[in-house]
């Protein structure tokens, strides 16, 4: 267990011209799990490698437990990691494999046997472990992966989207088998993904990174719920929140569409009204409505139908309804909602503003 | 109309299977034509080979093999080859290996350039060489030594055999590197523990191919070795060449003595030979 500082973090290739991660600064607690999210590109992986010294610090500074990192070598962190590709030895055993990294630092042959055999139990391994990795399912080698990690007891646990290449039900089961593994563990983990549920439900924080700086770092739901920039409220949430161009007006915000009353900021000020689909209902008023617009298409998911509406705005308007279709196809919906569940963003730096910032 | 109807037609598929086992038949024949050639006259005297060049080997003269083991000191030049060669290929494969990993996995100064000259010397024929490393070797006292040869040896198959493991290690996921970085090992370890057991089908391969090479090698021993006693069994069949007789009967014998292990090797190998060097030609 261990507490993972990052101080102004980053990272450049190319005499410093191309800048993959630039001044990331965070804390991960002591038996945190701590999930990295973002797009392709974003950085997430490169800063997870940074932690890994398998890619070099080329600004600020790493510490594992007030320790200076930046020039340890991979091997003297004490570390453990769980790659997409999982990373197994291809010539090894599963047994071998589980050892491999313990052999290293444990010298008593007999431990290393007892403590392979531990985890492979509590892994579900054991009947394998003679198999090499070629005679193994998808899910039985990110296992392997999973317990290698494991079986050394490492100070902190790294994972680079070790769940991409698993089937959509296989990622369900191995997700609840990795908080279960946190739980019992109280290891440090930091988890990389680009897939919001994995961050939404396995997280005790999320640190949401876009063109290789942070964007935000909250529990899940902070963030969900209030999100730092628009880019964090268009990257959270399946369909994302809905991100609306509107002008201040006297004690309302109007978005060309429909209107919202709000006090608090400087009329005729240009800002972004977000809406989550979620929070948004159908009203017969059309005076009343935030937004009013026309059924273009609806889509029934089976537990939800989501309507989009076309207001005349560059991105349709979306609406998370329930079973129900709520409406007709080219019908005219209003829509309204609660005020407290609107979000509002400066028009021109996307950051989040709230009533009675001064602008 | 009916009769004609009924007469047997040859499909296009069977004509071209026709057309492609006489082209097979005809190669296998000009390519193993020779070999059956010499192995036929390896059971014949030189007298009889004298009456009638293609005569069937009957009575076959086994005693010949015996007498060339024995009497013309074929055993050895079998050692003198053994030793030559797997030496040769022992410090091949673990040099070649070491060089093959650096070049595939890292980044280093003038990588270009030595990439470069490792492989310029495969532009030269050996017959361009050779004079060059003889006033070398005899410089260095090497000349007329197996060290020498060995060294030799190594030095002309080395290009080749980076060539090979390079390409096979570039294509090993370097997640796999990391994996045993972040697992505690040294780059040193690394290569013994992961490089060289995850390319086993490149490096057997290369120890295949530079073994058929190196035990057929002919040019660079008769330049280098001079002593009978130091020979190689390529060089066996100068014994039976005389200034005014060439004893053709035990020259094939020689021959067939010096062919057999490659033969073998080959059969037994050569599956994984082929695989080896198609290795991730195909996903």
């Amino acid at each position: 267990m261990a507490i993972v500082a990052l101080d102004n973090v980053g990272k450049a290739y190319g005499d410093g011209k191309i800048v993959a991660v630039r001044d990331v600064n965070m804390t991960i607690c002591d038996g945190e799990f701590m999930v990295l999210l973002g797009p392709s590109g974003c950085g997430k992986s490169t800063t997870l490698r940074m932690i890994a010294g398998l890619e070099s610090i080329t600004e600020g500074e790493l510490r594992i437990d007030g320790e200076r990192m930046n020039a340890v070598p991979a091997k003297n962190r004490d570390i453990a990691m769980v790659f997409q590709s999982y990373a197994l030895y291809p010539h090894m055993t599963v047994r071998d494999n589980l050892g491999f990294g313990l052999k290293r630092r444990q010298t008593d042959k007999a431990l290393v046997k007892r403590r392979v055999n531990e985890v492979a139990a509590s892994i579900g391994l054991t009947d394998y472990l003679d198999r090499k990795p070629h005679a193994l399912s998808g899910g039985q080698r990110q296992r392997v992966a999973l317990g290698r990690a494991i079986a050394r007891d490492p100070k902190v646990f790294l994972f680079d989207e070790p769940l991409s290449n698993l089937d959509a039900a296989l990622r369900v089961s191995t997700r609840a088998e990795l908080i279960r593994l946190h739980r019992e563990l109280r290891s440090t983990m930091i988890y990389v993904t680009h897939d919001q549920v994995e961050a939404m439900t396995m997280g005790n924080r999320v640190c949401i990174m876009s063109q290789g700086k942070v964007a935000q770092i909250g529990k899940p739901m902070d963030v969900y719920l209030n999100p730092a920039s628009t880019f964090v409220a268009s990257f959270l949430g399946n369909p994302p929140m809905n991100l609306i161009p509107a002008i201040v007006g006297e004690d309302v915000i109007d978005s060309g569409c429909g209107r919202i009353r709000c006090k608090g900021f400087q009329p005729g000020r240009k800002i972004t009204l977000g809406l989550r689909p979620e929070d948004l209902a159908p009203i017969d008023s059309a005076a009343e409505a935030v937004i009013s617009g026309r059924v273009i298409s609806m889509e029934s998911l089976g537990a939800e139908t989501l309507v989009h509406l076309d207001t005349g705005g560059a991105k349709p308007i979306i609406l998370r309804g329930g079973r129900e279709t709520p409406a007709q196809l080219d019908e005219i919906l209003h829509l309204t909602c609660d005020l407290s569940m609107a979000r509002f963003f400066d028009a021109d730096t996307g950051l989040a503003i709230t009533p009675g910032d001064k602008k | 109309m009916r009769a004609q109807q009924s007469t047997p037609r040859i499909s296009a598929d069977g004509l071209r299977m026709a057309a492609l086992l006489l082209f097979v038949a005809l190669f296998t024949a000009y390519s193993a034509g020779p070999f059956v050639w010499v192995a036929s006259m390896s059971l014949r005297t030189t007298t009889e080979i004298a009456n009638s060049p293609y005569g069937l080997p009957w009575p076959p003269h086994f005693y010949k093999f015996a007498s060339a083991w024995f009497d013309s000191n074929y055993d050895t030049y079998f050692f003198n080859s053994v030793s030559v060669v797997l030496s040769a290929v022992a410090v091949l494969t673990v040099v070649g290996g070491m060089a093959a990993h650096c070049f595939a996995r890292y980044s280093f100064r003038f990588k270009g350039l030595l990439y470069f000259l490792i492989f310029s010397t495969i532009i030269f024929p050996p017959q361009v060489t050779v004079i060059g490393l003889f006033q070398i070797m005899v410089e260095y006292g090497l000349y007329n030594s197996r060290l020498g040869l060995v060294l030799v040896y190594v030095s002309i198959q080395l290009p080749v055999t980076i060539y090979i493991l390079e390409a096979f290690f570039a294509r090993i996921p370097k997640d796999l590197f990391e994996a045993a970085r972040i697992d505690g090992y040294s780059e040193w370890a690394i290569f013994w523990k992961i490089s060289l057991p995850v390319a086993l089908p490149a490096i057997s391969t290369t120890i295949i191919l530079n073994t058929i090479l190196l035990w057929n090698e002919f040019l660079y021993a008769v330049v280098l070795i001079t002593d009978d006693d130091k020979r190689t069994l390529p060089l066996g069949v100068l014994r039976f060449l005389g200034d005014q007789l060439e004893d053709v009967g035990m020259i094939a014998t020689g021959l067939m003595i010096a062919i057999v292990p490659v033969v073998l090797i080959y059969v037994f190998f050569s599956e994984r030979l082929i695989q080896g060097m198609t290795a991730g030609a195909v996903k």
